[in-house]
């Protein structure tokens, strides 16, 4: 797919920069994604490639704007979803509930 | 399939490793000279776009694995080698590149054409 994650070679994107003492997660719910990964992995039965799929098809805007741990919870809700495990109005239920909750 | 303590540590040891224990014959051997295919597929592939048309040295051989651009749409493992390939920064980037380096990338036998 000639997507926007194919970035080798493009100009103008700036400088990569590592953090100093880049911590392994910046966010708390980061380490519940990780965790994600093994168990959905073994439980809903995807491949890597079809992971790797569903995180290159984001929009490309929100691609480029999103962290790569909110690429990982796309490619999740793309997975899930698409296996019946979850669907798209249970995540966009809990959604609204944890907006609610945030106010 | 839940995922349970007793699965863990094979998944760590091995990160689920997409190599296939099967006899695959290659297309290519270290020392040939390749050229990357024109393929542009809308689905999954490894293959960055910067390098098609591109010429390039197989340097190594990994083995047999599954084919990622099968794989990621349940078209089933097309087992198949994967190489170490190497360019130079001029084949990839042209006459403004320098002229000592080089890149390695993995490739799929199904990338390839001999040249």
């Amino acid at each position: 797919m000639n997507g926007i994650h194919d970035l080798g070679g493009m100009h103008g994107l700036g400088p990569i920069s590592p953090e100093k003492n880049e911590p392994v997660f910046h966010e708390e719910w980061e380490k519940r994604a990780f965790g994600l990964f093994a168990s959905t992995f073994v439980f809903a039965g995807y491949t890597i490639d079809e992971f790797r799929h569903a995180i290159e098809k984001l929009e490309p805007a929100h691609y480029l704007e999103s962290s790569y741990y909110e690429h990982w919870l796309h490619a999740f809700e793309e997975t899930l979803s698409k296996r019946g495990i979850v669907t798209r109005e249970e995540l966009d239920a809990r959604v609204a509930k944890l907006k609610k909750e945030d106010h | 399939m839940l995922l349970t303590p007793e699965i863990v540590p094979g998944l760590v040891a091995t990160g689920a490793s997409a190599r296939v224990d099967q006899q695959v014959k290659p297309s290519f051997s270290v020392g040939d000279k390749i050229r990357v295919r024109n393929y542009n597929p809308a689905t999954h592939t490894r293959l960055p776009g910067y390098l098609r048309g591109k010429l390039g040295v197989v340097e190594t051989d990994y083995g047999v694995f599954a084919f990622p651009d099968t794989h990621a749409h349940g078209l089933g493992e097309k087992p198949q080698h994967c190489y170490s390939v190497k360019f130079t920064a001029r084949e990839v980037w042209g006459e403004t590149a320098s002229t000592r380096d080089t890149l390695r990338v993995d490739l799929f036998d199904d990338y390839m054409a001999p040249e």
